[in-house]
C-alpha cells in the first residue's frame, strides 16, 4: 500500500494532500543541498523523538529554556548541535534567541545545515500535526535514498530582519529567484520566504506543502479558498494556533 | 489576514478570539467557537478533549470543514516554527497595519516578539491606512456578494 493513503479514515482525506505529503516524504528521504538523505531522515525521526525528551520536557517547564543542562533523548545518527537545533524549534520555538543560534554555528553547524535541518523540521511537523489532529497515526517515515548532497550555493547576504543568512535576491539569477516562488503581486519577498531561501529547496517543500495545507500562492492575497472552509475561518484557526504557540510573527 | 477577511465578508468578528480561543463564542465566525476548540486541543489538549473537538467540529460543519482545519493546524504548526527558528521580524507595513490589535489583544508580549518599534510617522499614518483599508475590503465585499445575488 503506498503512503499516505488512509484506509482507516473515517473522513475523506482530499486526494492534493496525500499527494503533497508523498511528495514530501520523497523530498525528505532524497539527498538535499546540503545533508544526504540518511541524515534528512535522522532530522525527521529526532523531530519526533524530540516530542517524548525528558530535557526538552525540562527546559519547556523553565522559566529560561537556557538554564537547563543536560543531554536529549537522541538517535545518535546526528551531530549535537543539529540535535539541539531540531529539538529546540519542535517543542519551544517561541523563545529561541538569536544568541542560541550563533552557539550552533560556534559549536560547528554551517548556516546552511541549520537552514536545511530547520526546514526538514517543519515539514514532518506539519504532516505529524494534520494526523495527529485527526486522529490518524504518524506515517513511517521513508527509507532515505543514495547520493551525494549538491552543496549548491546562492549568493547570501545578512539582514537584520533574520537571525539566518539570506539569499541575496539582487545578485540572483533570475532561476535563483523564481526557487523562492514569490507570490504574484507581491514586491518584496516576505521574511518567512526569506527566512528558508538560503536552501531554496526547502523554500520549495514549504510552497508545496502550504499550497495543500492552507493556500496556493496566487490565492494568499485573495479571499476565495476554493475548500469547505472559508478565509475568515481558516484564518481564525491559523491565528488561534499561532497564539496557542505564542509566536508572533 | 482574519480582520481583513472578516471585514471583507461585511462581519463583526471579535479578534479576540485569537488570543481568548473557544471562550468568546464563535467571534463572528461560522462555527468559530468549534473550529478555535479543535485548534486548541490539537495544539495543547489530550487525545480525549481532541477527540471530543474533532466530533463536535464534524457535526456542525462536516467532515470536509475538519480536515481543512486540521490541514490548517498542521500547515501554522509549522510557519510559526519557521518564524521562531529563523527569528524573523514582522515586515515594517504588517507592524503598522496591526499595531491597534496587537496592542488590544497583548501579542506585543509574546516571547517571539523580537520586532522593531514603530517610529512616529508610521504609528501617526498607521490608522490613517487602516481605515482606508477597511473601507477599501467592505466595499469590495459588497461588490461581490451583489454580483452573486441572493
Amino acid at each position: 500500500m503506498s503512503a499516505f493513503s488512509y484506509p482507516d479514515s473515517p473522513d475523506p482525506i482530499r486526494a492534493d494532500l496525500a499527494e503533497a505529503y508523498r511528495w514530501a516524504w520523497a523530498h525528505i528521504a532524497a539527498s538535499g543541498t546540503w545533508l544526504s538523505g540518511a541524515e534528512r531522515v535522522a532530522v525527521a525521526e529526532e523531530t519526533r523523538r524530540a516530542r517524548r525528551c525528558g530535557l526538552c520536557r525540562e527546559r519547556k517547564a523553565a522559566l529560561s529554556p537556557f538554564a537547563v543542562d543536560g543531554e536529549h533523548d537522541h538517535s545518535g545518527a546526528l551531530p549535537a548541535p543539529m540535535i539541539d537545533a531540531v529539538h529546540r524549534v519542535t517543542t519551544d520555538a517561541s523563545r529561541l534567541s538569536r544568541a542560541w543560534y550563533s552557539s550552533l554555528l560556534a559549536d560547528g553547524l554551517s548556516a546552511e545545515q541549520y537552514v536545511e535541518a530547520l526546514g526538514v523540521t517543519v515539514l514532518t511537523i506539519s504532516i505529524d500535526e494534520f494526523h495527529h489532529a485527526m486522529g490518524l497515526a504518524p506515517e513511517p517515515l521513508p527509507e532515505p535514498a543514495a547520493g551525494e548532497p549538491s552543496r549548491a550555493t546562492v549568493p547570501r547576504t545578512e539582514i537584520d530582519e533574520v537571525w539566518v543568512p539570506v539569499m541575496d535576491v539582487r545578485k540572483a539569477s533570475r532561476e535563483q529567484r523564481a526557487l523562492l516562488g514569490t507570490p504574484p503581486g507581491v514586491p518584496k519577498v516576505p521574511n518567512v520566504i526569506r527566512a528558508l531561501s538560503l536552501v531554496p529547496e526547502q523554500v520549495n517543500a514549504w510552497v508545496q506543502v502550504a499550497n495543500a495545507q492552507y493556500l496556493s500562492p496566487d490565492k494568499m492575497l485573495g479571499f476565495e479558498t476554493g475548500r469547505a472552509i472559508d478565509r475568515a475561518q481558516m484564518e481564525l484557526v491559523a491565528g488561534r494556533t499561532s497564539s496557542l504557540n505564542e509566536c508572533f510573527y | 489576514m482574519l480582520r481583513a477577511s472578516i471585514e471583507y465578508q461585511g462581519g463583526e468578528g471579535d479578534l479576540s478570539a485569537v488570543t481568548e480561543g473557544s471562550k468568546v463564542g464563535d467571534g463572528g465566525i461560522a462555527h468559530g467557537e468549534k473550529l478555535t476548540t479543535f485548534a486548541e486541543a490539537a495544539v495543547a489538549g489530550d487525545e480525549a478533549e481532541l477527540a471530543t473537538a474533532r466530533d463536535a467540529l464534524r457535526a456542525a460543519a462536516g467532515a470536509e470543514v475538519l480536515v481543512d482545519a486540521a490541514a490548517v493546524i498542521g500547515n501554522f504548526q509549522r510557519m510559526v516554527r519557521i518564524a521562531d527558528g529563523a527569528g524573523i521580524q514582522l515586515e515594517e507595513a504588517m507592524l503598522s497595519l496591526s499595531q491597534d490589535f496587537r496592542e488590544d489583544l497583548g501579542l506585543d508580549g509574546f516571547a517571539s516578539n523580537r520586532s522593531r518599534t514603530l517610529g512616529a510617522v508610521a504609528r501617526t499614518v498607521a490608522p490613517v491606512v487602516r481605515g482606508i483599508t477597511k473601507g477599501v475590503l467592505r466595499i469590495a465585499g459588497r461588490r461581490r456578494r451583489r454580483s452573486e445575488g441572493p
